[in-house]
């Protein structure tokens, strides 16, 4: 069997806020197996971002974490110290690339000092080779002139090269997991072949593994071995890309790639699906999907499903499945 | 545009403020009530004295023909003659400059270094008892009047704990006190600032990616927040120097030190006109200076200055 390397069971993350709590994860499970390439996808709000961050432990600080076990190994993740975190965990075994790449570059130091903290952090090269190792970790997500590059500061370049920057810096920490939050919505159509191309690269050449955050089913279906689709806050199914694309379970996975195939590749068309995202403040009873399901059953409305397993590698919660 | 052109463009926006401030500094005094040649020559003056001596400060001249005189002997470094001392003003200030510089940068460098602590750690602790603690300690110390509360310390610490000399400039201990009325005084305006700016700045993307490197919590404040409050709050230090320096002017006549502030109050008692606008307009170009001086250093922390700067 495959080795699991982060699985997260029963998570629930709830934001205090002006109006109210907002339960932005309600029971998340999934697993992402060693070496794979995982895909998270969702409409927007669905708590995608949320997990990722609080895999890292990098809630904003009106977050509260109120249940659940994030087993990354046989550590639970939850139960580190913020110091332990600091010096195991983030950088050296898990990084993330954050969604937004315009905010995630500091815009008072040069793209080398920035990689240069991840560089003298994790590579055991003496200061005299940190140079090559930041080149080196610019080549790989293919930026052009890196020599150059370097030198500059984040307001220099483009929105497309910051994510690059972004990438590259991440991946200088040599880090197990990555999760990567939309790595490619900045970039234009033609780079971002390019970088799937580099992704591609790097899992077979590093073994690395990636928790993919995306909007995009195209890049899901080159890249991803598996994927977990969520929807207000919970999972609505975890199975492989093949079973996404030929095999759908969960009535929302369905309507999600066929609203999508043969349209446009984008989850932009979700939109398309009949009613809107629930707000998280006071979400629909039973299956959160319920006011928006063609399917739906009197019990949908009153009992959350429980995922359970339809087959190997295939779970789904759905009342009627 | 390079770095020295966004110099000289800065440098040439100082020349118009410097003579507004020039012209204030000059009208202030003439529209203050009191002739000073009345005041030196007493009560039983005769008309006759009194035009001999207005002739002999070129006061007999209208007022444009006295200011374009003044600035033509300040631009040649000649700030006139004290009328009470009888002695030239630059040589007074040189006196007791030091004096009063020592205690304005003492004074700066306790609120700056104190503020910016208790504002970091009230943002690194937000809302938590230590939070409130330096919130209601700021309020204290702003709300008392500076003199009052040299005045207070001077009580404890100097008549009854007899810590520190109770006036005079004698040594480093004697420093102290006034230092800490000053530094206290001013704080607020750096730990107020301070924990907004960084509350701002911690919740940015850049820090979260750079934790998400797994770079120390304390470097990445030290550092990655640090350099991003610091603009604002040079800014604050510019903003709140003019108010430094009218405090160690406060502050130092209380303890009896003798430096340019007690200069100025006896000299704006007397009418010593010479020497009151030679100090305000030394402590005006100081300010200006400093002002310009935090420009330049922006464009040394923030790189999108030195790009931008043209377009600014
Ligand atoms: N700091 C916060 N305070 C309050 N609510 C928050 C906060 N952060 C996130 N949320 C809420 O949590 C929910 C999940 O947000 P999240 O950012 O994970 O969505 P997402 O799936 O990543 O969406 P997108 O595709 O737009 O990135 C949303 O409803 C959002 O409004
Ligand atoms: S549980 Fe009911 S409402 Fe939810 S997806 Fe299944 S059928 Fe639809
Ligand atoms: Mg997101």
């Amino acid at each position: 069997m495959e080795e699991i390397i982060l699985k997260i069971e029963d998570l629930k993350v709830a934001f205090d806020t002006e109006e109210g709590d907002v339960e932005a994860l309600d029971g998340v499970e999934l697993e992402v197996k060693k070496g794979t390439f995982h895909g998270l996808i969702g409409e927007t709000g669905c708590g995608k971002s949320v997990t990722g961050k609080t895999v890292l432990r990098l809630l904003d600080n009106n977050a509260r974490i109120k249940g659940g076990r994030i087993h990354y190994g046989n550590i639970d993740l939850l139960k580190l110290t913020e110091k332990q975190m600091e010096k195991q965990i983030r950088g050296n075994e898990i990084a993330m690339i954050f969604q937004d790449p315009g905010s995630s570059l500091n815009p008072l130091f040069t793209i080398k000092y920035q990689i240069e903290e991840a560089v003298s952090m994790y590579s055991n090269l003496p200061r005299n080779k940190w140079n090559q190792a930041i080149l080196e970790a610019l080549q790989r997500v293919k930026l052009p002139d890196a020599a150059n590059l370097m030198h500059r500061y984040p307001h220099q370049l483009s929105g497309g090269m910051k994510q690059r920057v972004m990438i590259a810096m991440m991946l200088a920490c040599q880090p197990q997991l990555l999760i990567a939050d939309e790595p490619t919505t900045a970039l234009d159509v033609s780079i971002q072949a390019q970088f799937i191309k580099v992704l591609r690269d790097l899992k077979e050449n590093l073994n690395l593994t990636v928790l993919y955050i995306t909007h995009d089913l195209a890049v899901i279906s080159e890249l991803c071995d598996y994927v977990s689709v969520m929807y207000a806050g919970r999972i609505a199914e975890n199975l492989t890309t093949r079973d996404l694309f030929k095999n759908p379970q969960h009535p929302y996975t369905d309507k999600l790639v066929h609203s999508v195939l043969g349209v446009t590749t984008t989850l932009e068309a979700l939109e398309e699906i009949p009613g809107s995202v629930p707000r998280l403040i006071n979400p629909p009873a039973g299956c959160r999907f319920h006011p928006r399901c063609q399917e739906a059953i009197a019990i949908c409305s009153k009992e959350a499903p429980p995922l359970q397993e339809l087959a190997p590698n295939h779970t789904v919660a759905c009342h009627r499945r | 545009m390079g770095k020295s052109g966004y110099v000289v463009r800065r440098l040439l926006r100082t020349i118009p403020i410097v003579i507004g401030v020039t012209l204030v500094t000059f009208l202030i005094l003439h529209f203050t009530p009191g002739d000073p040649v009345r005041i030196m020559l007493g009560p039983y003056a005769t008309q006759e004295n009194i035009a001999i001596l207005k002739e002999q400060y070129g006061l007999d001249h209208p007022l444009h023909i006295q200011y374009i005189t003044w600035l033509g002997n300040i631009l040649q470094g000649e700030f006139g003659t004290s009328i009470r001392y009888n002695r030239p003003v630059l040589e007074l200030v040189q006196d007791r400059v030091g004096i009063t510089l020592m205690l304005t940068l003492s004074g700066l460098f306790i609120s700056v270094t104190l503020g910016s602590v208790l504002g970091i750690f009230a943002a690194l602790r937000q809302n938590s008892w230590l939070d409130y603690l330096c919130t209601f300690q700021a309020m204290f110390w702003i709300s008392i009047p500076g003199f009052w509360l040299a005045i207070i310390f001077l009580y404890i610490f100097g008549l009854q704990l007899r810590w520190v000399p109770i006036g005079g400039l004698t040594g480093f201990s004697s420093v102290i006190l006034p230092a800490l009325v000053i530094g206290l005084q001013e704080e607020a305006w750096f730990a107020r600032p301070m924990r907004a700016e960084m509350l701002g700045v911690l919740n940015e993307g850049y820090i979260s990616a750079a934790r998400a490197k797994g770079v120390k919590y304390i470097r990445v404040v030290g550092i990655h927040a640090l350099r991003n409050v610091m603009i604002p709050m040079i800014t604050m230090l510019a903003l709140r120097l003019p108010w430094v320096i009218a405090g160690s002017v406060v502050v130092e006549v209380v303890f009896a030190w003798g430096g340019m502030g007690s200069l100025l109050v006896n000299s704006v008692l007397a009418r010593d006109f010479p020497v009151v606008q030679g100090i305000l307009l030394i402590i005006a170009i100081t300010v200006v200076l400093a002002n310009l001086l935090a420009d330049l250093v922006y464009s040394l922390i923030d790189p999108r200055i030195r790009v931008e700067g043209g377009k600014k």
